[in-house]
């Protein structure tokens, strides 16, 4: 008798109340939806409403993130405006990289994304990476893509566009599906309350931890340091110790005595001063493989795009057979196949002779 | 405000007001958001582009979120080490391009298409 009034009220329920934990996991999707919507090349309307779900979407889970990241006791103040500008800039230009239908507008794209991401950088506190990402990826990355896509895309017909494999997507369902659950394990492993107090915990204490770090960083570099203890007191002759946990120098000046006195924080070295330093002096051994990867690459890049010599049957058996080939021998055989045989040889050498 | 540090240098709050300043927990919250989105973004479309260069600009895309996770972890420990990892993701994301584009040079040279279906059954040109 009483069973069913029970059961629709624990239907209406979780209707109404969501738990909190499975936000983030409706959220990712509603994004999907809208990315599947998004996927639809043949209808301009089901597009169309594949972007208002997916900004609902994305609004929903940012919204859902950043009320995770708010401490009880800290002052509400107005929502952070730029990180949210510039994840919505990223991921509308990645969402457009990944649908449009031509690829030259797709890189472009994928200039934006870039761009919104050294934005994000610069924000971290990243200044060098910020630069560095605009110049190496947009300046240099995009640049060879672009011109690979220009070398090999085919140009659209007349009446049909697009060739078709720029225009329909493969599998977009299942691949969605794929990220949905890919995403929705990373979302929880992010934002789940034991990692965010995890996180909350790591940024308060590292606050003193960090101005630790970089002073210590500044005790590796003996220059700036001097250069620094100057900024203080003019007629410093040498820096004699440097305790990094006070940012207290003992300076030894140009009269004899000895000094000690304190640095001010907004002497800390500066972001591409610390990652540099960072760089040579805890991972030299990376920085030596991050230059022999370089190099092979740039071998790797050359072989790859050395013109390939097309063999004919006889050569190809002769080669296996091992013989040696007379070069400009044989003069009753054609012309074509001796031309052949000597750039066979030819590139047997390294293609030195060509 | 002893939890938070604002994000933005001393040199800022004249031009911007204070009230816009973005607390570090949030900011990295939205960086990590950003960056799963983006990870899944260029998995979603290394599965659904056939244009071989396009896939290729997607796993770029993955390599950009990892970045972008890397130096937000950094910041959540106040440590540069995350900066010098995303130098070297750029170094592996360089070689990576090179020898991608050259690879897919090559199979349009024999191909003449940049469609990826073209290569899913391989055995000799004929």
């Amino acid at each position: 008798m009483s069973s069913p009034p029970i059961a629709t009220f624990t239907l209406l329920e979780a209707a109404v109340a969501v738990p909190p934990a499975f936000l983030l996991t409706i959220a990712v999707a509603v994004s999907a939806a809208g990315l599947a919507l998004l996927m639809q090349p043949k209808h301009r309307a089901l597009r169309v409403g594949g972007t208002i779900i997916g900004l609902a979407g994305l609004a929903m889970l940012f919204v859902e993130v950043l009320k995770r990241a708010t401490v009880t006791g800290e002052e509400a103040g107005l929502p952070p405006v730029f990180p949210v500008i510039f994840g919505f800039l990223a991921l509308a230009g990645a969402v457009r990289m990944i649908t449009h239908p031509r690829p030259v507008f797709a890189a472009l794209y994928f200039v934006l994304v870039v761009v919104a991401i050294a934005g994000m950088f610069l924000l971290l506190g990243a200044e060098f990476m910020a630069f560095a990402m605009v110049i190496v990826y947009a300046g240099a990355i995009l640049i060879t893509y672009m011109f690979v896509l220009m070398l090999a895309q085919q140009s659209p017909v007349a009446g049909i566009g697009e060739p078709v494999y720029d225009r329909m997507p493969r599998e977009a369902l299942s691949a969605i599906a794929v990220g949905f659950v890919i995403l929705a394990t990373l979302s929880e492993a992010y934002f789940s309350p034991t990692a965010q107090r995890f996180r909350n915990d790591s940024l308060t204490g590292s606050i003193v931890s960090g101005t630790q770090q970089a002073w210590a960083r500044l005790g590796e570099m003996p220059k700036l340091l001097l250069q620094t203890a100057r900024m203080v007191k003019p007629d410093v002759a040498t820096v004699v110790e440097f305790d990094s946990k006070s940012a207290t120098v003992t300076a030894k000046m140009t009269n004899g005595s000895t000094e000690r006195f304190t640095l001010d924080e907004k002497m800390i070295p500066d972001n591409g001063r610390q990652v540099g330093v960072e760089l040579v002096s805890k991972f030299p051994a990376g920085l030596e493989i991050a230059g022999v990867v370089l190099l092979m690459a740039l071998f790797g890049a050359v072989i790859l795009a050395r013109k390939q010599i097309e063999l004919g049957e006889d050569e190809r058996r002769a080669l296996a057979g091992m013989r040696r080939f007379t070069v400009d021998g044989e003069a009753g055989g054609a012309s074509g196949d001796s031309r052949a045989d000597a750039s066979l040889i030819a590139s047997d050498n390294g293609g030195s002779a060509r | 405000m002893s939890h938070f540090t604002t994000i933005l240098p001393t040199s800022f709050p004249a031009i911007l007001p204070t009230t816009l300043a973005v607390t570090d927990a949030q900011t990295i919250n939205a960086a990590l958001l950003v960056s799963a989105l983006l990870f899944t973004c260029g998995l979603i479309g290394f599965l659904t582009r056939r244009n071989m260069i396009l896939m290729f600009l997607c796993t770029e895309l993955m390599f950009q979120a990892a970045a972008l996770a890397m130096i937000a972890f950094g910041r959540m420990h106040h440590d540069v080490s995350g900066q010098v990892f995303v130098i070297f993701i750029l170094t592996i994301a360089a070689a990576e391009a090179a020898l991608a584009l050259g690879l897919v040079v090559l199979l349009y040279r024999r191909r003449e298409t940049l469609d990826s279906e073209a290569w899913s059954e391989l055995h000799e040109s004929a």
